[in-house]
């Protein structure tokens, strides 16, 4: 059969068709499941139909959420007041000022990683402590995390920080290891002194593969943070998919769920857009 | 030969081989190098003709001995060497002409260019400098936006050699430079480099493994052979010099080298049999 060859070739609107099929089918499956357990049981929860989860999404864009104790009797507010106001925008704040600190102390790590390479006096303090650090299980410091910084934001970020910045500190390591001799000999040769060759040649050049480790972590770093928030938050999208779980909200944690992925689809087509631009020189 | 600019003083390199054992690459080698000279040094892969280059650039010590460059010690790569090597040559994050302008912009604003105020006004004139060299080594200017990896491997190592040469250096060590072009490509550079040695009087030291360009292109040839070295002088032989002397050189630098790796062969075998007889039972 031509179709299982090593050297076939679909043509582009075939490879267009198979990339969206498994949606098609999960969607498609996922609805008539539903209506059929909907048919059975009109109060069922555990699979809302299409029309019960964009009531539900509409509620949480527009309605502010239940512990913010919003008046019904008032007048109505602009449609942008009201998103502003609503459930799902605060939720994504919250969560994304965290997810943004998070990314943004990843800096540091990957200074770290740059100078544990160039510098063997710093790589000898630094490089042993950070395997073994590594190797710990970060959600497994979640209590000692709690009980040491509270259950405030600090401990939030300090999960993220042990759990994502070892592997980002190690890779930054390797990646700077891997930059061949020759070219830091080169730049020794044209003039170039330590500190030179370590931000003028090394670190540029693997920036983009950093940002590509980077985007490899997000989904690291969205489930340390998700873990915190689940267990000691007042908000955030993690907050509010726990919540609403003790009530069986599926209508809501459905679309909160594809809603996580859309931003996190986002931020890293955001970023490889960003690499490719800065970077025209990097071939993947 | 004018005054040495490069000296090796009863140079040993031994590296870590299995066990606790040692293998020696460079065997009490003495070498002068004049100013200006055109230095080829050839020999058969593993003979330590790389490790000598590393030894001048300052990248390698040796286990014993010393290598002078200018009356004072190697103790790491400077501006005393310039530095052309197969691969890797260029920079692949910068254009070429920003690979040419990094020598100059790096020697005088360092690691943090952006905190100095008059750096643009310098960049002009580095910029201005660098398109002057890429016209010398026969590029178009439409090259200069060009990133190393939409060249050519030959117009890539033109690129580096004036890299190299935009920072003035004393000395031009060569490391294989042209091993991964083809034949074609590979005489053009022959000649271009020869031009440029004969306009800018730098003395070049060239690693090669092939005889016939070490010959052509150096006025001395280094051989390299069971860890020890030899020398021809070959001043009088250009591109247009008789191919029966020529062809003479080589036989003779060839002899001389398989020679040599006899000589090493059977000094290993010789050491191996002893270690076998002193380990097994009689």
């Amino acid at each position: 059969m031509s179709l299982l060859k090593l050297h076939a070739t679909p043509n582009r609107t075939t490879a267009w068709l198979l990339s969206w099929l498994l949606f098609a089918g999960g969607v498609t499956s996922y609805f008539y499941v539903a209506e059929q357990r909907h048919k059975d049981n009109p109060d069922d929860r555990v699979m809302p139909t299409a029309t019960q989860m964009i009531k539900a999404f509409q509620d949480a864009t527009l309605k502010p959420a239940e512990e913010d104790n919003a008046d019904d009797d008032a007048a109505p507010a602009p449609l942008f007041t009201r998103v502003r106001s609503s459930m799902l925008w605060k939720d994504t704040i919250a969560t994304g000022r965290r997810f943004l600190i998070s990314i943004a102390l990843l800096f540091p790590a990957v200074l770290l990683g740059l100078h544990m390479a160039m510098f063997p006096y710093i790589g000898a303090f630094f490089l042993r402590f950070i395997q073994f650090f590594d190797k710990i299980v970060a959600l497994s410091l979640l209590p000692i995390l709690f009980i040491a910084f509270g259950i405030d934001e600090l401990s939030k970020i300090m999960l993220i920080v042990i759990g994502v910045t070892p592997t980002i500190i190690l890779d930054t390591f390797n990646l700077s290891k891997g930059v061949p001799r020759e070219q830091i000999v080169k730049a020794f040769t044209l003039g170039a002194a330590d500190f030179a060759v370590t931000y003028r040649i090394v670190f540029k050049q693997i920036l983009p593969r950093v940002l590509n480790s980077i985007r490899l972590n997000l989904k690291a770093v969205m489930l340390f943070l998700f873990a915190g928030e689940m267990i000691a938050s007042t908000d955030g999208l993690a907050y509010r998919i726990a919540l609403l779980r003790r009530h069986m909200g599926m209508d809501t944690i459905i679309p909160y769920v594809l809603w996580v992925a859309l931003l996190l689809f986002l931020v890293d087509l955001t970023m490889h857009a960003f690499n490719r631009k800065l970077h025209p020189w990097f071939q993947e | 030969m004018q005054k040495p600019i490069i000296r090796i003083d009863q140079v040993d390199v031994e590296y870590a081989a299995e066990g606790n054992a040692t293998r020696r690459v460079l065997n009490g080698i003495n070498l002068e190098i004049g100013g200006g000279e055109f230095i080829s040094i050839v020999g058969q892969t593993g003979c330590g003709k790389s490790t000598l280059l590393r030894l001048i650039l300052g990248e390698q010590r040796p286990t014993r001995g010393r290598v002078l460059v200018n009356g004072r010690e190697r103790s790491q790569p400077d501006r005393l060497c310039g530095y052309v090597p197969q691969k890797y040559s260029l920079f692949s994050d910068k254009t070429v002409l920003d690979n040419l302008t990094f020598g100059p912009d790096v020697a005088e604003f360092g690691a943090f260019p952006m905190l100095w105020p008059g750096r643009r006004k310098r960049m002009r004139e580095f910029r201005g400098e660098a398109l002057q060299f890429l016209k010398q080594m026969g590029l178009d200017e439409s090259d200069a936006r060009k990133y190393p990896h939409e060249l050519s491997g030959g117009m890539q190592q033109r690129v580096a050699i004036a890299q190299a040469l935009i920072m003035k250096p004393p000395i031009l060590l060569m490391d294989e430079a042209f091993s991964a072009l083809d034949p074609g490509t590979r005489r053009g550079m022959q000649k271009l480099i020869k031009k440029l040695w004969r306009d800018s009087g730098t003395t070049i030291v060239f690693v090669t493994h092939n005889t016939r360009e070490a010959v052509w292109l150096g006025t001395r040839v280094i051989a390299l052979g069971g860890a020890s070295l030899f020398e021809r002088t070959v001043s009088h032989i250009d591109f247009d010099a008789d191919e029966d002397h020529i062809q003479f050189v080589i036989r003779d630098i060839e002899t001389q080298t398989q020679a040599d790796r006899n000589v090493r062969i059977e000094r290993e075998e010789s050491q191996k049999r002893r270690l076998a007889e002193a380990i097994l039972p009689s």
